[in-house]
């Protein structure tokens, strides 16, 4: 995103930004409106989970009762625990599956290669929905909706092939030559992958990674239908249903979303580039 | 062709396999668990249902909010392109609703546009305290509040494509339209925005997707597809025949209804792609 400030030669720039200053003043205080807007929700939720429900209907006063009341009407530690169990399964399996088909379909040219490439990438149309009651009677006939696996399963298939997408375009990118000269030193093409691809593929396995973890945090369909025991609820599935009960207690609700989006929200400040990366990742060249 | 199997094995089981059953059983009388031989004269009974009809409406009426949700953050990214006082922080702040779950924003949007939410207050300063409603307990408001919560949450994504599609643009062009004497409007809308034109797409297609695959947990939590079917989009409908109903049949049947809107929006998508070349 530097790139952006250095795009204008210097002296131009420059002489812009002096040129037109009552335009950037009008500018300026058109985005600080706009982000008003935008962060409204999060100083509703913040104000809103400081009061107790009394001052909330009350309309004035703070204190940290729905903030102790959230803990008892959810499980939020073995929630926060089930949230991050599920990612993580889920991600593995994608970056596994994902950067070996990747590798395969990217620098090891064999028949039919393209067409199975092509099967699993338009796989990224299939909707969660349109799936979602065969998978569902499926899993439940193997008994996986008692455990994280139905779901892990589920989210790591959707994420799969988008993933898969990204994979093989990032190692396209690297020059075959790179592979060649290793074979000349005797490595075979599992060992290129486990000792040259794969390590180099990091900033392609991070943009996968961040775009897959904020999707399955912030599920409620799949995370819904199956996991079935509420012991192995996540915490946006824990949320949804709470809400969903008619709870009239809104602070409790706004400490438990706030709590709930924090580790996304953290992910995001973190490896913002990464995302910004994989949402435009679809565009092409 | 081994590093590969894998994950083709994994995706047909998981997504290849349950699709081609979402067709079969689609016309079935299915409640989990027998299901009835019915043939196509499944889809026949479901188009002649005016409640299907009147779902596809709802999903009609929310494509209308597509433009918006694009039109915004087209703007927004035009005015961070030019880097105003602060904009890093801005852009942080536009990009948040990414990532955050649409059942904490629809949590949130479900107290602003009650009767005493926010959304109220603010018509009230501005002299509309007359109209003011629980939006979410009528049909048409409650679909409305959906639609702005949907816009809303869509501002980080397409303020993020339009950015990154800015810092592409031939700089050169717009350097000499200002030479010739062209203002800022006439440079953003003549120069700047069909070379986003590839862009535009994009945020489109990702946009017309988000509009009718994205929006189960926003409307479980805000409406519950309520009042009566107000907002019930094809993609809650599919939960609610199943889940609730135990109509498993149906459910998938509305659930191809919709796989085959998604394909003809992939072809479409694929058809702008190659004339580009």
């Amino acid at each position: 995103m530097t790139m952006l400030a250095t795009s204008l030669p210097r002296g131009a720039a420059i002489r812009r930004r002096l040129s037109i200053r009552p335009i950037r003043i009008v500018l300026f205080v058109l985005m600080a409106a706009g982000s008003c807007v935008m962060f409204y929700p999060f100083l509703f939720m913040i104000d809103t989970s400081l009061k107790s429900q009394s001052q909330y209907l009350a309309g004035s006063g703070h204190s940290l009762i729905s903030w102790g009341r959230l803990f008892a009407a959810l499980p939020v530690g073995q929630e926060l625990t089930n949230s991050t169990l599920v990612s993580a399964l889920s991600l593995a399996i994608i970056v596994a599956l994902s950067s070996t088909a990747g590798y395969a379909f990217a620098k090891l040219r064999y028949r039919g290669g393209v067409l199975v490439f092509l099967g699993i990438v338009s796989a990224m149309l299939i909707p969660m929905q349109s799936i979602i009651i065969p998978a569902y009677v499926n899993l439940s006939q193997f008994g996986l909706l008692d455990s994280y696996w139905g779901a892990v399963l589920l989210y790591a298939a959707l994420g799969t092939p988008f993933a898969t997408f990204l994979m093989t375009a990032f190692y396209r990118s690297l020059p075959d030559e790179l592979v060649e000269a290793a074979i000349v030193d005797g490595l075979g093409y599992v060992s290129i992958y486990r000792r040259i691809a794969l390590p180099l593929s990091t900033p392609a396995i991070a943009t996968v990674a961040v775009l897959q973890f904020i999707q399955i945090w912030d599920d409620l369909l799949v995370g819904l239908l199956f996991l079935q025991n509420s012991d192995e609820r996540t915490i946006t599935v824990g949320l949804g249903v709470l809400s969903a009960g008619r709870v009239t207690d809104i602070p409790v609700l706004m400490a438990g979303s706030l709590l709930s989006a924090i580790p996304a929200v953290v992910v995001y400040l973190v490896l913002q580039r990464y995302l910004v990366s994989g949402l435009t990742a679809g565009i092409g060249k | 062709m081994l590093m590969s199997a894998p994950t083709a094995v994994f995706v047909l089981l998981l997504l290849g396999i349950p699709i081609l059953q979402a067709v079969y059983f689609s016309m079935t009388q299915w409640d989990g668990m027998t299901a009835t031989w019915l043939g196509p004269a499944a889809y026949a009974t479901e188009l002649g249902d005016p409640t299907f009809w009147r779902v596809l409406l709802n999903n009609g009426a929310l494509l209308l909010s597509v433009p918006v949700a694009m039109a915004i953050p087209l703007g927004i990214a035009a005015v961070l392109h030019e880097h105003p006082f602060g904009w890093r922080f801005f852009r942080t702040i536009y990009f948040l609703p990414t990532a955050i779950s649409w059942v904490v924003i629809g949590m949130v949007s479900a107290r602003l546009f009650a009767q005493q939410g926010g959304v109220n207050d603010l018509l009230a300063a501005v002299g509309l305290g007359a109209i003011r409603t629980d939006f979410l307990a009528g049909e048409w408001s409650a679909l409305f509040a959906v639609a702005v919560t949907f816009v809303w949450s869509m501002v980080g994504t397409n303020t993020i494509i339009f950015l990154t599609g800015m810092s592409t643009l031939d700089t050169s062009l717009h350097e000499a339209a200002r030479m010739d004497g062209a203002g800022p409007w006439r440079i953003f809308v003549d120069i700047t925005v069909p070379q986003l034109k590839r862009f535009i797409q994009f945020s489109f297609i990702m946009t017309m997707i988000s509009a009718f695959t994205a929006l189960f947990s926003l409307i479980f939590v805000m409406t519950g597809g309520g009042p009566g079917y107000g907002t019930t989009t094809l993609e809650f409908f599919v939960y609610q025949s199943a889940f609730s109903q135990g109509e498993f049949g149906t459910g998938a049947l509305l659930g191809v209804v919709l796989f085959v809107i998604m394909g003809i929006i992939g072809l479409a998508q694929l058809r702008l792609l190659r004339s580009d070349d």
